[in-house]
């Protein structure tokens, strides 16, 4: 195989003219997609990821509950600790006096936002908080993570909590969920002092608010498609209600996932609480990616729709370009860095920091991607061509994409 | 649904008429940092618009922070604590360090945030003079407002600072080591309860509720204002220079595009978007709905007055006082921004 890079428009053509310059990833084919539109891309295709991730987790434990308790105790856990050790009060806008749980409610607020997750806060208060979501890619996932993030934000709000004097502890539930099929997300936190209910176990975080008359539900016409950062109305800043103010300038270096933040730490605890091998979880995890990533492109108008989106050629047919070429497209929209060693009609060969990949330090990430693009591969090409791992240097991710026989496929 | 979430709550009810009848007591430590140099005076007098130069020692003084461009970034009360010494007490320590470290020049001056070092209770309330005078080894009773003398409770040294953020008359701020706290807090906590009080626990009472009755700001509602347009240009020294005079003077002299007023909404229960939850706040229309003049900043309750009340930022002009608007929907009056 010629280790031939096709030519290609370089990045900064144009330079120099009287056009204006604009933030933007680009195709190997010199189609620019814009910041705003990348981060819409690539946190629906990470969410998509996410969906098949949680249906191995579903394979490995098939009872709901026990699935949703573990995921539940893993998120509360770590996201705890991270808090405990990393957290950053000044960077919410926490302020000093703000005793109990209820500053963990502005963590969870800035999150959502960064997320694209948009809506509003409806009420901030010692005993009571109230976040509403009009928009949650990660709506595919399943329920059990609406539970989960659930529970990950009460951890945060704990450690957050524990550095400063004692103050009321609050409840976060979330009583209305879009994974579940309602209009809105809705997180309602409440202490149990003030506003008495039964003690529930830690998954079950689904409610009813005992406030429930309090609710402020947006209606349609009110309800927002953008977040803060992307919204004229905002001047293009979140802004939350104790004044912290954030732009979009680093949103796309801070993508977190759900698979990553939520659905492969699970995996590994499943893994240490025995109900899988960890041969056998990589092995359902596997499966489940790669089938994901045939059912992209089974649709023609699916590949129809990608070149288009990719700008490519009518020249180029069926090789393995097209793929290569929107894996470079995600790679840019996680701010992930990579190279192009080849880049030809025979084969496209991508090295990538497997860092860049590993978003939010979780390392199956990187593997979890290849399963899916192997699947692509299928699809996108055709079943003659592959996509695989080989001869990665230290640190990288060295990715081939090729035609290959396997009579194992 | 929609239900008023400050009318019916009788927690909230009472922690703030608490404050306005007898007396309330809260946690209410804020981000200090204490700065101190030859350059000290000129330095402060360069960044605030306040007059810091005619601070005497034991006095503390309101000021906004201004940006080049005369926007309010930081409203901080400066206390000139011994000779030289100066805290400034804020709710924004990191952006403020940063501003202090990027505007320092040859300005020599040294500061150090010293937040850990100090745990602050604030005692507030027609009834708070009491506490505090019976609590305190040295009398408060000549103590005036914005006034910081140290004191001891119990023989553990204290510096009470006559101040507050709820309107009232007599308020007390009571700083201490936080090794401290847990004492002089029962011995507040004992008091104030003897003389009819009780804890203020709800942030939405202690930031929200009380200070909007008095016409009192959160920096939220000042996020991208100047002090003409709210009203904060009465104490600016204006035979200085300091950060954003300049765009202030031009806003001086061709008038202010904006103005904070008051507005109270007359129904019970409602759903009004305000900028105190995050967010651009509900948009502001007259008669056609077709010109946005202002958005909402914020939308409390008065428990004083039982009205719902908060402020629109507003085009200036566009709003009268008695005007009868619709927000979102809910019949709203144009008032004073003071309920008190």
């Amino acid at each position: 195989m010629s280790r031939k890079i096709d030519e290609r428009i370089p990045q900064n053509s144009g330079v120099g003219t009287n056009i204006k310059e604009y933030v933007a990833i680009q195709s190997p084919w010199n189609k620019l997609v814009s910041y705003q539109e990348a981060m819409h891309y690539i946190s629906r295709f990470e969410s998509v990821l996410s969906a098949a991730a949680m249906q191995a987790l579903r394979i490995m434990i098939p009872d709901y509950p026990e699935r949703a308790e573990l995921m539940c105790e893993d998120a509360y856990e770590r996201l705890y600790t991270t808090g405990k050790y990393y957290g950053n009060d000044d960077s919410f806008g926490i302020h000093p006096f703000m005793c109990g749980d209820f500053p963990g409610a502005l963590i969870g607020d800035m999150g959502d936002d960064a997320l694209l997750m948009c809506g509003r806060c409806q009420d901030f208060g010692t005993y009571r908080c109230e976040k509403e979501l009009d928009v949650c890619d990660w709506d595919i996932v399943g329920s059990e993570l609406c539970r989960t993030t659930t529970m990950s934000l009460q951890g945060q709000a704990k450690a957050s909590r524990e550095r400063r004097p004692d103050g009321p502890t609050l409840d976060y539930m979330m009583v209305e969920a879009k994974g579940c099929g309602d209009r809105h997300c809705r997180i309602i936190a409440e202490n149990r002092e003030k506003y008495p209910a039964p003690a529930h176990e830690l998954w079950q975080s689904f409610g009813p608010a005992v406030t429930d008359d309090y609710k402020k539900v947006t209606q349609e016409e009110d309800t927002v498609e953008e977040p803060m950062m992307f919204r004229e109305e905002c001047n293009y800043h979140f802004v939350n209600g104790t004044n912290t103010e954030t732009d979009s300038s680093n949103q796309m270096m801070n993508l977190s996932t759900a698979a990553s933040l939520y659905i492969l730490p699970a995996i590994s605890e499943a893994v240490k609480r025995k109900y899988v091998t960890r041969k056998q979880a990589d092995h359902i995890l596997h499966c489940v990616l790669e089938a994901s990533g045939k059912a992209m492109f089974g649709e023609r108008y699916a590949i129809k729709g990608l070149r288009d989106w990719m700008g490519v050629p009518n020249s180029i047919k069926e090789d393995g370009r097209l793929l290569a070429g929107l894996i470079e497209m995600q790679l840019q929209a996680l701010v992930c860095g990579y190279e192009v060693e080849a880049f030809n009609e025979n084969e496209c060969i991508l090295v990538i920091e497997r860092s860049g990949l590993e978003i939010g330090g979780t390392r199956d990430m990187a593997e979890a991607h290849v399963s899916m693009w192997y699947g692509m591969a299928k699809t996108l090409i055709n079943a003659q061509w592959a996509c695989w791992e080989e001869d990665s240097p230290a640190k990288k991710l060295r990715i081939r994409i090729a035609r290959k026989i396997d009579k194992f496929a | 649904m929609y239900k008023n979430i400050f009318k019916y709550d009788d927690m909230k009810r009472s922690e703030h008429m608490a404050v306005r009848n007898t007396v309330g007591w809260y946690y209410w430590t804020h981000q200090l940092l204490e700065i101190t140099g030859p350059d000290v005076v000129a330095f402060l007098d360069s960044l605030y618009p306040g007059n810091i130069a005619s601070l005497a020692v034991g006095r503390d003084r309101y000021t906004t922070m201004l940006n080049e461009q005369g926007e309010i970034i930081d409203d901080v009360v400066i206390m000139h604590v011994s000779e030289g010494t100066y805290w400034v007490s804020t709710l924004y320590a990191t952006k403020t360090d940063d501003w202090w470290y990027y505007h320092q020049g040859d300005y020599d001056v040294e500061w150090t945030e010293i937040t850990e070092d100090w745990a602050m209770l604030a005692v507030q309330g027609p009834r708070s003079r009491d506490v505090i005078e019976t609590l305190c080894t040295e009398s408060v009773v000549g103590q005036k407002f914005f006034e910081i003398r140290d004191n001891e409770i119990n023989g553990i040294s204290v510096k009470i600072n006559r101040a507050g953020y709820t309107g009232e008359k007599w308020g007390y701020e009571i700083y201490m080591s936080p090794d401290d706290l847990e004492t002089i807090e029962a011995a507040v906590n004992a008091e104030v309860t003897r003389n009819g009080g009780k804890r203020v626990t709800e942030f939405q009472v202690m930031a929200w509720t009380l200070p909007t009755e008095a016409g009192i700001y959160y920096m939220r509602d000042l996020a991208h204002t100047n002090p003409i347009e709210v009203g904060l240009d009465k104490n600016i020294c204006w035979n200085k220079d300091f950060i954003g005079k300049d765009a202030l003077l031009k806003v001086k002299e061709t008038g202010a595009e904006r103005e904070m007023v008051g507005f109270e909404v007359l129904a019970d229960d409602f759903y009004i978007r305000a900028k105190q939850y995050g967010g651009p706040g509900e948009p502001v229309y007259i008669d056609s709905e077709e010109e946005e003049v202002g958005r909402v900043s914020k939308l409390v309750y008065s428990y004083v007055r039982e009205v719902n009340n908060g402020y629109i930022l507003a085009k200036k002009g566009a709003l009268k006082i008695g005007d009868h608007i619709r927000i979102h929907g809910y019949d709203c009056v144009i008032t004073e921004k003071k309920w008190m």
